[in-house]
């Protein structure tokens, strides 16, 4: 059953002027007097601040958000870590209030930040369905009467008996997953729960999302950095910097946009001082940098061209200390393409160097970043100075009539050699 | 576009004062009990005496407080045997101070789901002041077998008319316990200091109600303030109503009464004015 236009066209959420504000630093005696002064003269967050940039005592992590939202709409929300896309959806579910603004709204809400929340490790696979259900606003009647579907959606019936402490780490989302999939609300949110599962759950996940809105005009509200998704699933795609509104409209042109905006090439970083570098106590970063090997004058990094990416940073321990180094490569939409890892060393105070090499034709063209953990070893991580380079790949081709978009993450010389009967003439 | 001008619900900055919800409660009546449900299992897996600690442990303590509180201290128990003296001091104050600890953490313990899904926040409170109801309700079974033994082997037991004020007892006793705890609950989310302050001060007040001595040993001069605390005439009126058989101070009773329900009353609104806002700040 699809719902007819004029349905479709009315307006189930209404978002007007959203701000958020949150206070820094820590709680304590200082706090405690500043509350006493709000209390007495009644006064909010400074307002006029709207429009600066975020201090150290106060970020604004939602700035005059509006926007509406139709029946059975499905609407993605795009931006870097910080951009307010959680906080928004934090809002929308009640789970934190605006600081200005009004939101209205036609509809019962579930949402979903998490899956399995409010599961009790020492209750059974069973009583956790009933747990969560009722978590999310589902009713006793509701929960018996799909009770066996959720279970074989989860996959796990010979363990529905079984305190979930025991469950895997699979087990245990399949579950909580299977119980969340069964909402029926008629406005879903959903931020990043894709990103726990494996290939198979995010495309089941997806499913399912795809069959509540088109089949059932749910609307859903959907936090993802899986661009593919939301290419897939979205109506419409919000695109949120620093707390504002980029960009709203179709999902192809505002993603684009987006990723081109994210995709400046950044290909060194240098920090004169310790205390300007980031870092922490035991790491400060000098510099990053990102070396092309140039095969000609251009200028420009195509598949050929072999990288290096160099490093250097101030290493500060109280006794002699192992340390690893591991580089990841990232592709503009979050998919990592590779991690690799240095041995370990160990190593005193000072500036320690590191170097890594990326062969030409390995990457396929497009966008990628970098992200360098330091790690003491496997388990404890010291720091990560993350997407700190990033750059274009363009492409280049030879003897090829094909045009389209190359397929594949990589894009590796293996030779594919043809042996048959040969003719000279062409 | 079409819009509409009636609209379910709306988000503001401000909660409301006053506006309780309580449909909103009514739609989680299931989560309710599924939550009870869940404290009354989770506190019974990998015990090997399980449901027993409901009874063991105010025996214990009936029996620690018979030791140290009348043979050592030698406290007078009114005429009233001791065990049956010290049983439902025993039984009301845990039954206080349980629901009390356990809303006072309302928010720092439930933080992890509080932070995830939204649904009335009060249903937690009482999801806690039921779970320890449901204990109460095992451990006076446990009362009456006892009661009944002095009562037919023990002639100076005397039970009053007034007896039918005994659910009214367990009522006030849970309304008081869960005003306060709401009303700490609020600020002990964004002050961790009034977790040890709390845990101290609860310790002092139950010396100021008449659990391990009978109010009457109190000099007439300083009695009335210890009948001031909502929890005396509650205590008093027990003992009254199932050992002496004396009268009731129903003027006291009636102050506690009024007490307990500007003070649930005033939790109430405390909490539900900021259940949303406090967890920035959790």
């Amino acid at each position: 059953m699809l719902f007819n236009q004029s349905e479709m066209n009315q307006t189930i959420i209404k978002v007007e002027n959203i701000s958020k504000y949150y206070h820094l630093g820590t709680m304590g005696a200082r706090s405690f007097k500043q509350d006493m002064k709000r209390f007495f003269t009644g006064k909010g967050p400074d307002l006029s601040t709207l429009d600066q940039d975020n201090s150290r005592d106060h970020i604004w992590a939602l700035r005059q958000i509006e926007f509406e939202v139709a029946q059975g709409e499905v609407l993605g929300f795009i931006g870097r870590n910080g951009a307010g896309k959680s906080t928004l959806l934090k809002i929308i579910s009640r789970i934190t209030l605006p600081t200005t603004g009004i939101i209205r709204g036609n509809g019962r809400i579930a949402s979903l930040l998490e899956v399995g929340t409010g599961f009790h490790g020492e209750l059974t696979g069973r009583e956790n369905i009933y747990l969560n259900g009722h978590i999310l606003g589902m009713k006793k009647k509701e929960i018996d009467k799909k009770f066996e579907e959720i279970v074989d959606f989860s996959g796990v019936e010979q363990f529905i008996d079984t305190p979930v402490k025991r469950y895997s780490s699979g087990m245990y989302v399949r579950l909580a997953f299977a119980v969340a999939a069964h909402l029926e609300p008629e406005i879903l949110i959903v931020d990043e729960v894709l990103a726990v599962g494996d290939a198979e759950f995010q495309s089941k996940c997806i499913g399912k999302m795809k069959e509540a809105s088109l089949q059932k005009g749910k609307t859903i509200l959907f936090v993802s950095h899986n661009m593919e998704a939301q290419r897939n699933l979205c109506q419409r795609v919000i695109a949120l910097n620093r707390g504002r509104i980029m960009d709203i409209g179709k999902p192809e042109a505002v993603i684009a946009g987006y990723l081109r905006s994210e995709s400046s090439q950044y290909l060194q970083q240098l920090f004169e001082s310790p205390d300007e570098a980031p870092g922490n106590d035991t790491i400060r970063m000098r510099r990053v940098q990102l070396i092309p090997g140039y095969r000609n004058q251009s200028g420009v990094i195509d598949i050929r061209t072999p990288l290096e990416i160099q490093f250097e940073c101030w290493f500060h321990t109280d006794n002699d200390s192992d340390l690893m180094v591991s580089i990841q490569l990232y592709s503009a939409a979050g998919d990592c393409i590779f991690e690799t890892v240095s041995p370990k060393k160990r190593f005193g105070n000072g500036l320690i160097e590191g170097v890594c090499h990326i062969p030409g034709h390995f990457l396929n063209d497009g966008s990628y970043y970098v992200s360098i953990a330091f790690m003491k070893n496997f388990a404890t991580r010291l720091y990560c100075f993350e997407s700190c380079l990033s750059f274009d790949v363009e492409d280049y081709r030879e003897n090829s009539d094909w045009y389209g978009k190359w397929n594949g993450q990589v894009r590796p010389d293996f030779p594919v050699v043809l042996h048959g009967p040969e003719t000279s003439e062409i | 576009m079409e819009t509409k001008t009636e609209w379910e619900w709306e988000i503001r900055p401000e909660e409301n004062w006053f506006r309780l919800n309580l449909t909103g409660l009514w739609h989680y009546k299931d989560l309710l009990i599924r939550l009870v449900r869940r404290d009354i299992i989770a506190s019974y897996q990998q015990t090997i005496l399980g449901p027993a600690w409901v009874f063991l442990q105010p025996l214990f303590t009936t029996l620690v407080y018979f030791i140290i509180f009348n043979k050592i201290a030698n406290i007078s128990t009114d005429h009233v045997p001791p065990i049956l003296f010290y049983l439902p001091g025993t039984l009301i104050w845990t039954y206080f101070s349980d629901c009390f600890i356990g809303v006072m953490y309302t928010f720092t313990q439930n933080a992890y789901i509080f932070n995830k899904v939204y649904f009335p926040r009060l249903i937690v409170p009482l999801s806690t002041l039921l779970f320890h109801s449901f204990r109460l309700s095992i451990q006076l079974v446990l009362f009456f077998i006892v009661y009944l033994f002095f009562l037919l082997s023990y002639h100076d037991v005397h039970p009053s008319v007034y007896i039918l004020l005994f659910p009214l007892l367990v009522l006030m006793v849970a309304g008081f316990s869960m005003g306060c705890g709401l009303i700490i609950s609020v600020f002990t989310a964004r002050y961790r200091d009034l977790d040890n302050i709390m845990q101290f001060l609860l310790r002092l007040f139950m010396f100021a109600a008449p659990i391990v001595y009978p109010a009457s040993i109190i000099p007439e001069k300083f009695r009335w303030f210890i009948w001031l605390n909502p929890l005396t005439p509650l205590i008093e009126t027990f003992r009254t109503i199932f050992f002496t058989g004396g009268r009731i101070h129903t003027g006291y009773l009636l102050i506690s009464f009024i007490s307990t329900g500007l003070i649930l009353l005033v939790g109430l609104l405390l909490f539900k004015k900021h259940e949303i806002k406090i967890m920035d700040v959790v």
